[in-house]
C-alpha cells in the first residue's frame, strides 16, 4: 500500500503504457482529484505533507528499455524502469549512467528525475540535469508532451526537461527518458584516510580536489571517532595510479564500499546544499555528535538522525550561506513544524505562474512541492 | 515605419542621448546576424545595466514595441534579427568581467564579454572556459548563453548550459530576476535551465556566473587521414565505443581539405577523403595513453596517414585549418549556409551520403566540417550570391538535408539555435502537444510576445521559411 507521509490515497493505479497513464490523470484532473506519481517509492519522503490525496499513479509497469545505442552513447527508458536494471543493460557494452543515489537499490529513473536525487559521483558528472537528453511527460489536461530528443545534443526549442528535473512531479508525470551515458572507465581505484579533527579532514578534502586529476566522487564522513575520506579515481591507469601516489592515501578498507555508501537512507533525513566554499562552515555549525556525510567538492552534506530543535539553526546557516537545508525525509508532523523546503525562492512568483500553466487544477501533488 | 519624436525621446532619457540610434545607415548595420534573413530594427539602443533595460522594456510595453537582443550577432539561426522591426537591444556596453574568483572556479561576467577575452582572462588564474564556438573571437557569453551554443570541445565538456550557474534577467515586464546561483539542488523550479538556450524569447540576460575549469595539464592533438568519409566514421564510432570519449573529435571532407590546404597549409593529406582531428587532454600519462589507444584504433580503421602534434606550434596549425575552414572555402565560393542537423553518430556514413547526393542534385558543392564525435553535422553549401534565383536552390538543398537528419532519428539543430530559420521545421520533431507545453512558458515569461516575436515557434499558416528583407536594403547583392 502507497502512503505519503500517514495519507493513504483513494485508489492506486499502474497503468501499463504513457498513454493509459496520461488519460486517467486527465481524468482524475476532470474530476478534481489530488494525484501524485510514485516510482520506487524510494523518496518519498520528500516534500511537505500533501493537502489530499486521492490517487496514487505508480509507474512502475512503465518498465520497458526503450532504446540502448552503445556506438551512440544513449539511452532511452521508460519511467518505471530502476536505475538497476538500466545499469545492468547498458553493462553489456561496458557503459552507465553515471548516478548513484542514496536510498539504492530500487529508485525508478522517473523518480530519480522527479526527486533530483543523487549521490556521489556528481563530484565528476553532475547530476542528471547535465546528460538528460530527453523527456516524454504526462500533463494533468492528459496531453503527452516530449521535450529535447534521442542525440546527445540538441537545442531545438525550450529545454523543458530541466523544468521537470527536480519538480517533484508537480507539473507534469514523466513517463519516459532519454540520455547521454558515459563508457565506463579504463582503470578505477578508491583510497582513503582518516582524521581525528575537523579542521585536518577538511585539508585533506581540498588538497584531493586540487589534483591535476581530481577524484571522481570524494565524501567526506563524520564517524563517533573520526573524520573519514573516501576518493575514488577513474581514467587511464597510470594516471589513476600517479593521483593516488601523490595523494597518500590508504587503500580503502571495504570490499565494495560505494555500493554500501549508496545504500544509506534514514528516516529523518536532511540536505544541506551550499556554494562549495561555504560548506565548511555550516558542517562546522552542525551539532558536536551529528551524523553526517558530505561531497565537499560538490557543496552537499546528508545529516541524519537529529532533532526537530537542532535544524532551525542548521537551516539558518545553510540559508545564510546562499543555499539550503531540505527535509529529505522526517515525520509528518516534524515537517509540518519545520516546512520541508525552507525559505521561499526569489522568485517563487515567476514558479507559481508555470505551476499554474502546467496544472491549474492543482491536481498533482498538492502541498508537497515548494509551488 | 519608424518611431514618434516622443518615444524616441523616451528611450534617450532611458539610456543616455548617445546610446539610441536610428539613423537610415546605422540601422542597415544591424539589419543582419551571420544568418541569411534580414531586417530593419527601427532604433538600436544600447543600455548600461539591468535598470536601464528594464527602462527600455518598459518603454516597449507603453508602445507596444517588438525587442530583440542583440549579443555580437554572430548567431546562424536568425536569433538577433528584428523580423518584426522594434528595437535591437545591444548588450555592446555590457563587456565587464566582474570577477574571477579562482577559489570558487566561477567567473561572474556582463553578456556582452566576449567568449574568447574571458578564456583569455581565465587563464591567468589556470583556468579555461569550456564552451568553444567556433566564432569564440566575436561571439558573446550572453548570446552564447541565449542560444546554447557548442564548439568542438562540448563533446567532453558539455555545452553552454552546463556551464552556467545563474543569471540576472530582465523579463518583457521590466521586472529584474536572478535565476540559479552557485548553490547546488536549489529548491523549485530550473528557471535558469529553461531560460538557457531560449533565443531572446523569454528574457534579457543582463549578467552571468559561469563555470571555470583547471587547464588540463597535458593536451595532445591527432590529425589521421582516410581514404573516405565512410571509413572516418566508423573509426568515430569505434573510438567511442572503446570507452574513449575525446575531448574533441572533428571531421573534415574532400572539399574542405583542398580549401584549407589552399589557405592554411595545415598539412591536411589532399589525397585524403576525410580528415579527423582528435584531441585528448588531462594528466600526462592519461593523454600518452589515450593517443596511443586512439593511433592503434584509427590504424585498424585504414587510417593511411596519423600525425600527432609534437608541440603547440604544431596543434595550434592543425587547429587553424579546422577553425579557419569556413573561411577558406570563399576559395571555392564566396558565400556559404549551414545547418548544424544531429544524427545519432552511427547514422553518419548514410545520412553524409544523403548529403552528398542532395548537393550534387542541385549541383551545388558541399563542404562538411563538424563536430563527428556529437554526430553534428556543418555540411556547408556554397554557392555565388551573384547567381540568379540561386537561393530558392540553397534553401532547398538545405531543409532537404536536414529532412535526413529527422528521418535517421536526429534533431534541426545542434548548438545554433533555431530562430528563424529553423522554425517551420520544428514541428518534424515537436506535435502540437510538445509544442504546446514550451507556448505555456512563452505565456507565462513574456505574455505580451514581445521579446524577439517570430523566433524558435513555427509561424501560423506559413509552411516554409521565407528571406524577409522588410527594408529591401537587404537585397541579395549587397550580401556580405
Amino acid at each position: 500500500m502507497v502512503t505519503v507521509d500517514g495519507l493513504k490515497p483513494k485508489a492506486v493505479e499502474k497503468p501499463k503504457t504513457a498513454e493509459a497513464l496520461a488519460a486517467r490523470l486527465s481524468q482524475a484532473t476532470r474530476a478534481g482529484e489530488a494525484v501524485i506519481p510514485v516510482g520506487g517509492g524510494r523518496a518519498l519522503g520528500m516534500g511537505d505533507p500533501p493537502a489530499r490525496f486521492d490517487l496514487a499513479l505508480v509507474t512502475t509497469a512503465l518498465d520497458r528499455i526503450v532504446d540502448v545505442s552503445p556506438a551512440d552513447l544513449t539511452a532511452t527508458v521508460q519511467a518505471g524502469v530502476t536505475l538497476e536494471a538500466l545499469q545492468a543493460e547498458l553493462g553489456k557494452a561496458r557503459q552507465f549512467l553515471p548516478l548513484d543515489p542514496f536510498g539504492s537499490p530500487g529508485h525508478t529513473i522517473g523518480g530519480l528525475l522527479a526527486t533530483a536525487w543523487s549521490g556521489p559521483l556528481r563530484q565528476r558528472y553532475g547530476t542528471p540535469r547535465e546528460f538528460l537528453v530527453g523527456l516524454q511527460v504526462a500533463l494533468p489536461d492528459g496531453r503527452l508532451a516530449r521535450s529535447g530528443g534521442r542525440v546527445v545534443k540538441n537545442v531545438s526549442g525550450y529545454d523543458l526537461n530541466k523544468l521537470h528535473f527536480g519538480a517533484l512531479g508537480s507539473l507534469g508525470v514523466i513517463t519516459e527518458a532519454s540520455f547521454k551515458v558515459f563508457p565506463r572507465p579504463l582503470f578505477e581505484e578508491t583510497v582513503e584516510a582518516s582524521e581525528a579533527q575537523f579542521a585536518d579532514a577538511w585539508r585533506e578534502a581540498r588538497r584531493a580536489l586540487e589534483l591535476k586529476m581530481p577524484p571522481v566522487a570524494l565524501e567526506l564522513l563524520r564517524e563517533p571517532d573520526r573524520h573519514r575520506l573516501v576518493a575514488r579515481f577513474a581514467g587511464s591507469e597510470d594516471g589513476v595510479r600517479r593521483m593516488v601516489r601523490e595523494l597518500v592515501w590508504a587503500p580503502v578498507a571495504e570490499a565494495d564500499f560505494w555500493q554500501d555508501h549508496s545504500r544509506r537512507r534514514a528516516d529523518r533525513w536532511v540536505r544541506v546544499a551550499v556554494p562549495p566554499e561555504a560548506l565548511r562552515d555550516v558542517l562546522h555549525s552542525l551539532p558536536e555528535a551529528a551524523r553526517w556525510w558530505a561531497h565537499p567538492g560538490v557543496g552537499v552534506a546528508y545529516w541524519v538522525d537529529f532533532e526537530a530543535g537542532q535544524v532551525a539553526a542548521v537551516r539558518a546557516a545553510a540559508e545564510a550561506a546562499g543555499g539550503s537545508a531540505v527535509l529529505v525525509a522526517a515525520p509528518p508532523a516534524m515537517k509540518r513544524e519545520l516546512g520541508a523546503w525552507g525559505r521561499q525562492p526569489a522568485t517563487i512568483e515567476l514558479m507559481r505562474r508555470v505551476k499554474k500553466a502546467f496544472d491549474p487544477a492543482g491536481t498533482l501533488s498538492p502541498g508537497r512541492y515548494v509551488v | 515605419m519608424g518611431l514618434g519624436p516622443r518615444t524616441l525621446e523616451k528611450l534617450r532619457r532611458a539610456v543616455g542621448r548617445d546610446h539610441v540610434v536610428w539613423d537610415a545607415y546605422d540601422l542597415v548595420i544591424f539589419e543582419r546576424d551571420a544568418s541569411i534573413t534580414g531586417a530593419l530594427p527601427d532604433a538600436i539602443v544600447y543600455p548600461a545595466n539591468a535598470e536601464e533595460v528594464a527602462a527600455v522594456l518598459e518603454i516597449a510595453a507603453e508602445q507596444q514595441l517588438p525587442v530583440v537582443p542583440r549579443g555580437a550577432g554572430t548567431g546562424l539561426s536568425g536569433g538577433a534579427v528584428t523580423l518584426h522591426g522594434g528595437l535591437a537591444l545591444s548588450l555592446a556596453r555590457f563587456r565587464r568581467i566582474i570577477e574571477i574568483d579562482p577559489k570558487g572556479r566561477t567567473a561572474l561576467v556582463e553578456p556582452g564579454v566576449v567568449n574568447y577575452d574571458l578564456g583569455l582572462e581565465a587563464a591567468r588564474h589556470g583556468l579555461f572556459y569550456a564552451p568553444d564556438p567556433s566564432s569564440q573571437k566575436a561571439c558573446t557569453i550572453g548570446g552564447n548563453a541565449a542560444e546554447n551554443s557548442g564548439g568542438p570541445h562540448c563533446l567532453y565538456y558539455g555545452v553552454t548550459t552546463n556551464h552556467i550557474l545563474g543569471m540576472e534577467v530582465v523579463l518583457s515586464d521590466g521586472s529584474v530576476h536572478w535565476v540559479g546561483g552557485e548553490d547546488p539542488d536549489q529548491p523549485g523550479l530550473d528557471l535558469l535551465g529553461v531560460l538557457v538556450g531560449s533565443e531572446g524569447t523569454l528574457a534579457v540576460i543582463t549578467k552571468l556566473r559561469v563555470k571555470l575549469l583547471p587547464t588540463p595539464e597535458a593536451v595532445s592533438t591527432l590529425m589521421a587521414a582516410f581514404p573516405s568519409i565512410e571509413s572516418a566514421s566508423k573509426a568515430v564510432s569505434d573510438v567511442i565505443g572503446h570507452g574513449i570519449v575525446p575531448a574533441a573529435l572533428e571531421m573534415m571532407d574532400k572539399v574542405t581539405i583542398g580549401a584549407v590546404e589552399a589557405h592554411y597549409k595545415a598539412g591536411y593529406p589532399t589525397s585524403a577523403g576525410a580528415v579527423l582531428l582528435v584531441e585528448v587532454d588531462g594528466l600526462t600519462e592519461s593523454a600518452r595513453e589515450l593517443t596511443a589507444a586512439i593511433e592503434q584504433i584509427l590504424e585498424m580503421d585504414e587510417a593511411f596517414e596519423i600525425r600527432v602534434a609534437e608541440d603547440p606550434a604544431e596543434r595550434e596549425l592543425l587547429w587553424a585549418g579546422r577553425k579557419g575552414a569556413i573561411g577558406a572555402l570563399g576559395h571555392i565560393k564566396p558565400n556559404y549556409y549551414l545547418h548544424d542537423g544531429v544524427v545519432p553518430r552511427t547514422r553518419l556514413p548514410e545520412v553524409l551520403r544523403e548529403v552528398g547526393r542532395i548537393g550534387e542534385h542541385y549541383r551545388l558543392p558541399v563542404a562538411n566540417v563538424f563536430h563527428a564525435g556529437d554526430g553534428n553535422l556543418h555540411p556547408n553549401i556554397l554557392f555565388d550570391l551573384r547567381e540568379k534565383g540561386i537561393m530558392k536552390k540553397v534553401e532547398k538543398a538545405g531543409e532537404e538535408m536536414l529532412r535526413a537528419c529527422i528521418d535517421a532519428g536526429g534533431t534541426l539543430s545542434g548548438e545554433h539555435g533555431i530562430g528563424l530559420e529553423k522554425n517551420a521545421f520544428m514541428p518534424w520533431i515537436f506535435g502540437p502537444d510538445d509544442l504546446a507545453a514550451m507556448q505555456a512558458v512563452k505565456d507565462v515569461l513574456d505574455p505580451s510576445g514581445r521579446l524577439n516575436p517570430g523566433k524558435i515557434f513555427p509561424p501560423a499558416g506559413q509552411i516554409e521559411p521565407k528571406l524577409i528583407a522588410r527594408s529591401g536594403v537587404a537585397s541579395e547583392a549587397r550580401w556580405w
